[in-house]
């Protein structure tokens, strides 16, 4: 199989949602040495970008995207380590640190939202579920992150995303991190009284707002 | 007077399959739903035998028994509620997520969704024939953290129905493990007209 061929079948596995094809090809890739960056940009990321693209379009729905982001990570999973030894540094959408807020352990939103951040090329901590808040501004120092991401689930805990914005304030650290909330109790006029610079219905619209809002950064 | 307790455990659970296309994101006119999508779902249902464990409490209180906040008023007795599924399947989720099967946890987490909401309409059923026995018109069902019942009551639930004889507990942001439980209470009026519930 070419290159070419090779990186054509890599997209076509992630829009198809075929995980086997997908880790089988990067192993392909690995194995015929084949530079890494190049199976990332122009292999999977555009199967990536056209998933995207067909949810836009109405023709694929969360299932499909969920499966892609699966796909990603399979793939990701076989071309770390040799990136990692190769010492090769990959293109990054941005880093982000995310997590479901103190008191809540809800987690399933959120870790769509950050497997969805990852396939799409966000460097993405995930720091779990029931997060004490001054743990989300650490990491976000320690990692010198773009993005905390704060999910709520619930009307009690959701004051939790406030509280992160206003000890970001107390701290003279407004400004230094995009702030993005999500969680069923949480809307666009709840962000925007609170001061974050994005809220995302779901994981999708969340890679969008996260691209978005470090366009402006 | 002891308030009597009770648990109950027969519940049979079946859930519609097109309610879990709609939980995971199709619309109802999607174009098509993938075979794969099918078959995820098919399998994931099979495991339901094993990973649900449906039961609920309940017990039925006078209104001096209770609060007395001022959404019991006129209500002759409440009957208070927990139900839940139990944890298996939230175990299971986990476990699928961290095997990197985001959709499959999902599609158990629809079903989860469904199965203890199943259990509280059942449970609901119960409540209402009882209430009708007893001569009463029952409310329709309304969870803390609706309308003037603030989520704090939950804790007033807790307090009234031994919550760990069902394995359900409360957390201090007042949400409920396992996290697919659901409490609810409903109101016996004297009265019909008090009653905004329809009887068949």
């Amino acid at each position: 199989m070419s290159k070419e061929e090779l990186l054509m079948k890599m997209g076509k596995a992630i829009i198809e949602g075929n995980k086997d094809e997908a880790e089988a090809l990067a192993k392909e890739a690995v194995e015929k040495k084949i530079d890494l960056n190049e199976v990332i940009e122009k292999g999977y990321v555009p199967g990536i970008q056209k998933v995207g693209d067909l949810w836009e379009k109405g023709e694929y729905f969360l299932p499909e995207l969920i499966t892609g982001a699966e796909c990603m990570k399979t793939a990701m999973d076989v071309l770390k380590p040799e990136l990692e030894k190769a010492q090769i540094t990959t293109k990054s959408q941005g880093k982000v640190v995310i997590g479901t807020v103190e008191g809540d352990i809800h987690d399933i939103g959120k870790n769509l939202v950050a497997s969805m951040l990852s396939a799409n090329g966000f460097e993405v901590f995930d720091l779990g579920a029931d997060v004490k808040l001054e743990s989300f501004i650490e990491k976000a120092e320690e990692e010198q992150v773009d993005l905390i991401c704060l999910s709520a689930l619930l009307t009690t805990t959701m004051l939790g995303q406030r509280k992160v914005i206003e000890l970001l304030r107390e701290k003279n650290m407004s400004g230094q991190f995009k702030i993005l909330v999500g969680g069923a109790p949480v809307n666009q006029k709840w962000a925007k009284d609170i001061g974050a610079d994005g809220y995302a219905e779901n994981a999708m619209v969340a890679v969008k707002v996260a691209k978005s809002s470090l366009k402006n950064k | 007077m002891t308030t009597a307790i009770e648990k109950v455990k027969n519940f049979k659970i079946e859930i519609d399959e097109e309610k879990i296309l709609r939980l995971i994101g199709y619309k109802k006119k999607s174009p098509k739903v993938n075979d794969s999508t099918k078959n995820l779902i098919a399998e994931e249902k099979k495991k339901l035998d094993y990973l649900l464990h449906p039961v609920s409490i309940h017990t039925i209180l006078s209104y001096e028994e209770t609060n007395k906040h001022p959404i019991f008023k006129n209500a002759e007795k409440i009957a208070l509620c927990i139900c839940t599924i139990g944890p298996e399947l939230e175990e299971k989720i986990k476990e699928l997520m961290n095997n990197n099967e985001m959709l499959r946890a999902l599609i158990l987490d629809a079903f989860g969704s469904e199965a203890v909401e199943e259990v509280a309409i059942q449970s609901d059923k119960l409540l209402a024939e009882k209430a009708r026995k007893m001569n009463s018109w029952p409310s329709k069902r309304f969870s803390p953290g609706y309308g003037k019942w603030d989520i704090k009551e939950q804790q007033f639930v807790f307090q009234a129905l031994p919550s760990q004889d069902i394995g359900v507990r409360l957390t201090e942001s007042y949400m409920m493990i396992p996290q697919k439980s659901i409490s609810f209470r409903i109101n016996f009026y004297k009265n019909k007209k008090l009653s905004t519930r329809k009887i068949e």
